[in-house]
């Protein structure tokens, strides 16, 4: 469909922000992914994940509406996660009790001291 | 005193010999004086002895008269041994010459030897200069009769003259062939920017080319402003009057300066005349002008003033009509352009071409202003943007002056009495600052604006259309039940035409009846719009578990009769009874329905036809067709913009969407719509496209085939899990086969077919009571081990979710994956 542009320019459509989204919780980055992380989107939102959390000192990932995970995404987290060891900046991934991404997170044995289930819990550990 | 009684006519012949009225002289044959009368020796003031026997006649002649005596004189009178009135210079003694003339006579002796010459000698002097005087008044004569016809000459150049610039070329050239001027200059009066400027000289080398106000100290603006010709006759005289001539007369060599002013006006007085031009003329050396000459010089002032008015006027004639015919295109050219882009981009492109080397349209619409600019360099940016501000702020324009640091004129783009926004622009040189251009200016930002506003208000209606039309359309439509799927897809016209009233929509009647309708609207743009929602409203309405296809269609005719804009409305509607799998439709002058049955050919839905909604001329029997389907059936409803392409005939269309829908029998139900609309009509199209797919009923066994894009995994995943859900399968076995199925796809894209963008892979899925048992196939190489860090963990992500997993690489990759349902209990 067509958009209207704005001063000659189209408007781009930011597609990403489908999968991917930004704020903060207390001092820590929250970064929120939401739908199928796959393949076909995993490098593009790790591109915008990784511009994001640069300046951040705490980081909080919220997969819990993350409705399938592949491979690609656990490569994702699994990169991400292991820069932010590497500068120590206290990490959780916050992933829901059952679903898709608790099962690959599982299968690929992620460490479970990564693993939170409640988002004010995670966010209340990395103040501590 | 015997002498006393002589009468008066008895002379003493010596007396009369020496005081005769003439001179006489006596020569020998070589001219020898031996015998000279008072009368000569008087005249001349020599003495007798100073000439007897001491000078030859010829000896006593100007240089030129010796010559004369040489090759006249003396020949003549050797040949008739007399000559007659011979005009001689005699050289006095004093070396003044005295104008004669001569008469001699040679007498000979008895051999005819020529023995002497007697020559009488007449004073001159008078006649001589009586003669000069009739020569000097030929001169006269003929330099006046030259100059009538040089200016009669330029009279006629200055009449065929249209412009300022062939006059003034026409004029410059008076002085040097009437009056033998070294050089010679015009100015021409700007009465505008008040300004005097040179236009044309024949010798650029002397003077000052420099613009001047025209209360200027400078000669040339003095004598413009006292409209009277001003001759100055030395350089002594430049300094006391007009010291800026000074300098290049000095340099150039020149003692007389004429300067004359063009005149239109009465002729006899000073005070009416109106000065349009100076024309400035000097000559080497000092020059006297005559009465006449400057009489003459007066009067080229005049016609040469009177050529510049009808010039002037001449000029301003074609320059307004340049400017409407300017107007005139500008406006033409803008109507061809509805959207409000386009529109802009082309007021600064119109200006660029005829009025300007920058122009920029900048809008105050939306979020972000809107800035269009064409042409080069940019002005400062800082000072524009003041500019813009200020005129913004009063809605009045502010024109570029002379001297002006920014240079650009800013207009404010004004409509119903809001500003829009600006148009700035710098003029080309030439049309620079007068009045008109300003006229002009603003008469062009005024159409500009009206022309930018219309194409605001036709893209805020746009706008709204638009919005209405994907509110309605995006409305929610039926889902999570497992004995259909829907998929939609719209697409807007390529080129910026209006919305168009394309439609569809989708509801359960009751739990198990489900409607289904595609709808054209006549027309375009917001009443389009709002016509598709009334209908769809309608459809809603008349839509009950007990009327069916046929007599919805009619009470749609009986609701146009009400609804005036909807009439001729074109309809396929159809209604499904999911407990059987009956489909019942109907198409009122709507393209027929294109039906997948799981196996066999694709079929268009012919039957149940009949004319648009509300047609008068049509056939208006409502009939509706009945059909089972079996599962895994698609149907696909659409609007003409599928099909019809100007390049080709329908018949085909029909073939090739045919051919299409079967040929992607296999292919994920989520994107079959897109994917499709893009090989019928590609990225170019004219129309709106607007379809709907409805798959029936939960296939036994799940059969997709993608292509080798990552993209494509999602939409395969989607299916799958449809399929899963709607078979009951549990969340954990669900999960694990999607995660499995998905990284197999992977694979194959990544590994089997890395180097071959146009493979495909095959998916085919069952279900049992005890299992969900996936194969994914390709026909892609296999490389060996997998050496991939990425993709070993994706295997081994199959292998961990799956409870057996089977991998044959005879003919590319088949992954045979078995996942048990009852695991978890």
């Amino acid at each position: 469909m067509t958009e209207f542009t704005r001063g000659g320019r189209p408007v781009a459509v930011d597609r990403l922000d489908r999968w991917v989204t930004f704020s903060t919780v207390g001092d820590a980055e929250l970064v929120s992914l939401t739908g199928e992380i796959d393949l076909a989107n995993a490098p593009e939102i790790g591109r915008a994940i990784v511009a994001r959390i640069e300046t951040a000192d705490k980081v909080l990932i919220d997969l819990t509406t993350v409705s399938f995970l592949d491979s690609a995404g656990v490569r994702l987290l699994d990169a991400l996660i292991g820069d932010l060891d590497a500068l120590h900046k206290p990490t959780r991934l916050v992933v829901g009790r059952t679903g898709a991404a608790r099962m690959t997170l599982q299968l690929c044995a992620f460490r479970e001291d990564l693993l939170a289930t409640d988002l004010d819990r995670a966010a209340a550990e990395l103040e501590s | 005193m015997t002498h006393e009684l002589r009468p008066p006519w008895d002379e003493d012949p010596d007396d009369l010999y020496e005081h005769a009225p003439c001179g006489y002289l006596t020569t020998l044959p070589d001219g020898t004086i031996v015998r000279v009368n008072q009368t000569f020796l008087t005249w001349t003031g020599f003495t007798r002895g100073e000439l007897v026997g001491h000078r030859r006649f010829r000896d006593l002649l100007t240089s030129g008269g010796q010559i004369y005596h040489e090759t006249h004189y003396a020949p003549l009178l050797r040949m008739q041994d007399e000559v007659h009135e011979l005009a001689l210079d005699v050289v006095c003694s004093d070396g003044r010459q005295l104008p004669t003339l001569v008469n001699s006579t040679l007498s000979r002796d008895e051999s005819k030897q020529p023995r002497a010459i007697r020559t009488m000698i007449f004073n001159a002097t008078e006649r001589r200069q009586y003669e000069n005087e009739l020569l000097h008044a030929r001169q006269i004569a003929e330099a006046s009769e030259r100059r009538v016809r040089v200016l009669q000459q330029i009279v006629a150049d200055l009449s065929a003259a249209p412009t300022e610039a062939e006059v003034a070329e026409a004029v410059v050239r008076a002085p040097e062939s009437a009056f033998g001027a070294a050089s010679s200059s015009v100015y021409l009066v700007d009465g505008e920017r008040d300004l005097i400027y040179a236009v044309v000289s024949t010798d650029p080398t002397t003077g000052n080319w420099d613009d001047m106000p025209r209360s200027s100290d400078r000669a040339v603006a003095r004598v413009a402003e006292r409209g009277d010709l001003h001759v100055v006759n030395s350089v002594a005289e430049a300094r006391s009057h007009f010291p800026d001539l000074v300098e290049s007369m000095r340099r150039s060599g020149r003692n007389t300066v004429v300067l004359l002013p063009l005149t239109t006006g009465p002729t006899d007085e000073h005070s009416g005349v109106h000065t349009l031009g100076v024309l400035a003329f000097s000559f080497k050396g000092e020059r006297k002008l005559t009465d006449g000459e400057l009489r003459v010089v007066r009067l080229l002032g005049q016609q040469a003033g009177q050529a510049l008015d009808r010039a002037r006027l001449y000029d301003d004639v074609r320059r307004r009509e340049d400017r409407a015919i300017v107007l005139a295109e500008t406006t033409r050219a803008l109507d061809e352009q509805h959207r409000l882009l386009p529109r802009a981009r082309r007021v600064v492109e119109r200006l660029l071409l005829k009025v300007t080397d920058w122009a920029e349209v900048r809008l105050q619409v939306g979020a972000a202003p809107i800035v269009e600019s064409a042409g080069g360099p940019r002005p400062d940016d800082i000072l524009l943007q003041q500019r813009i501000e200020k005129v913004t702020a009063a809605g009045e324009p502010i024109f570029a002056d002379d001297g002006d640091q920014l240079d650009c004129s800013v207009l404010p783009l004004t409509a119903r009495g809001l500003v829009l926004g600006t148009l700035a622009l710098r003029m080309t040189p030439d049309r620079r600052g007068t009045a008109a251009e300003r006229a002009f200016l603003t008469e062009l930002a005024d159409r500009a604006g009206l022309a930018l506003e219309n194409a605001r208000l036709y893209e805020q209606e746009r706008q709204i259309a638009r919005t209405l039309q994907r509110s309605l359309l995006a409305g929610d439509l039926p889902s999570g039940d497992t004995r259909f799927a829907l998929e939609t897809h719209y697409q807007a016209a390529t080129y910026d035409l209006e919305v168009g009233g394309d439609w569809f929509d989708a509801f359960l009647i009751t739990k198990d009846k489900l409607a289904v309708v595609v709808g054209d609207v006549v027309g375009r743009g917001i009443e389009a719009a709002t016509t598709m929602g009334q209908l769809r409203s309608a459809v809603r309405a008349l839509a009950s578990n007990e009327a069916g296809p046929a007599r919805l269609i009619e009470g749609l005719d009986r609701f146009v009769e009400r609804v005036e804009s909807a009439r001729m409305a074109t309809v396929a509607y159809l209604e499904v009874d999911l407990s059987v799998g009956e489909v019942a439709y109907s198409c009122a002058g709507h393209l027929p329905p294109l039906l997948q049955a799981p196996a066999g050919s694709p079929e268009y839905l012919l039957q149940a036809r009949s004319a648009a909604i509300g047609s008068r001329a049509g056939n208006r029997v409502r009939t509706e067709q009945r059909r089972r389907l079996p599962a895994g059936s698609r149907l696909l409803l659409y609007t003409d913009g599928l099909i019809e392409r100007r390049t080709r005939p329908i018949d085909k269309g029909f073939e090739l969407l045919a051919r299409e829908f079967a040929r992607r029998r296999d292919a994920p139900l989520q994107g079959l719509a897109a994917a499709l609309a893009d090989t019928m009509v590609g990225r170019d199209h004219p129309d709106d496209v607007c379809m709907l797919c409805l798959t029936l009923g939960t296939e036994e066994r799940i059969e997709r085939t993608i292509g080798a894009d990552r993209m494509q995994i999602a939409l395969l995943r989607a299916d799958l899990r449809a399929w899963l859900v709607a078979h009951e399968v549990e969340p954990d076995c669900r999960d694990a086969v999607l995660l499995a199925c998905s990284e197999a796809v992977a694979n194959a894209i990544e590994h089997g077919y890395r180097d071959d963008p146009f493979g495909t892979i095959d998916v085919v899925a069952t279900v049992t009571a005890e299992a969900v048992e996936v194969r994914v196939t390709d026909q892609g190489i296999w490389r060996g081990a997998v050496s991939d860090a990425a993709r070993g963990r994706g295997l081994q992500l199959i292998r961990d979710s799956m409870d057996q997993v089977l991998f044959d690489r005879s003919d590319g990759t088949t992954v045979t994956m078995r996942r048990n349902r009852q695991e978890t209990s």
